[in-house]
């Protein structure tokens, strides 16, 4: 007998679109792609923090002076950009994901609401401390230079 | 077993929230703080990273950040690659490959700031 329960039928396709998705969708969307761009960041920053760092002063001045270009700018910008939304969507997902932000369960009474509407407040909430937060850092990387 | 990582996987997603929370406002948020009179005007520089890496506090800090952030990247990266559902004996082997990978970058890169502390 042919089982399906391990079979993905959509692959890396369907982490992109499999339907007609809802606003949380594409956060667990830009969630996973944070998640990569992190981890690529975090071994880019290892390398320069753990082999350039030790040697000598010389060498670290050199990589510093190296990494401030505008260019690298960016990347580190969309780094932390990337942090403070993988963070606090983080939050939000181990808030729901323990049923804390559910609510008590209510009658099944049209309209119904369903657990994602129930969190909607929470989601736009995140979603605007991420926007204030971005704001902050970004204005300490103009003032910075 | 298997919720009890996704557990620890969360546990490690708050502590990396608040421990590079701290290291990200240090060393870039300088210009604000700066504003107010408080932290270094130049975190990345050779002489205040030196000062810093002989803190007990921060030495802490990094350790911990290290151990976190590789279990927490890896292990969210092993739940990715297991979406897309490999066979079993090719789970095992990503998680064993995973472990080994952990436990190498973990040893590697906490030698600089025990040296950095001991120096």
């Amino acid at each position: 007998m042919k089982t399906y329960a391990k079979e993905n039928h959509l692959g890396i396709k369907g982490w992109v679109w499999g339907g007609n998705y809802k606003l949380e969708r594409y956060l667990y969307l830009l969630h996973r792609l944070t998640a990569l761009y992190l981890l690529l960041f975090v071994i880019y920053h290892l390398i320069v923090t753990t082999f350039f760092r030790i040697q000598s002063q010389s060498l670290w001045d050199a990589v510093l002076a190296a990494q401030a270009v505008p260019g690298f700018k960016v990347v580190e910008y969309l780094a932390i950009l990337a942090f403070i939304f993988h963070a606090l969507n983080g939050i939000r997902l181990i808030l729901q994901g323990l049923g804390i932000t559910l609510g008590k369960p209510t009658r099944p009474i049209f309209p119904f609401e369903d657990s994602i509407r129930k969190n909607r407040g929470l989601t736009y909430t995140i979603l605007a401390l991420v926007g204030i937060i971005a704001i902050i850092f970004l204005a300490d990387f103009i003032l910075g230079g | 077993m298997h919720s009890r990582w996704e557990l620890l996987h969360m546990l490690t997603g708050i502590l990396i929230a608040g421990l590079l929370g701290a290291h990200m406002v240090v060393l870039h948020l300088n210009s604000i703080l700066g504003f107010f009179g408080i932290g270094s005007p130049d975190p990345a520089s050779w002489n205040t990273m030196i000062e810093r890496s002989k803190q007990t506090v921060w030495l802490g800090i990094y350790i911990s950040l290290l151990a976190v952030v590789l279990f927490h990247g890896l292990y969210g990266l092993r739940g990715i690659i297991f979406e897309l559902n490999p066979s079993t004996t090719a789970e095992r082997w990503i998680t064993r490959a995973f472990t080994v990978l952990g436990v190498l970058i973990f040893a590697g890169a906490a030698y600089v700031p025990l040296t950095l502390f001991g120096r």
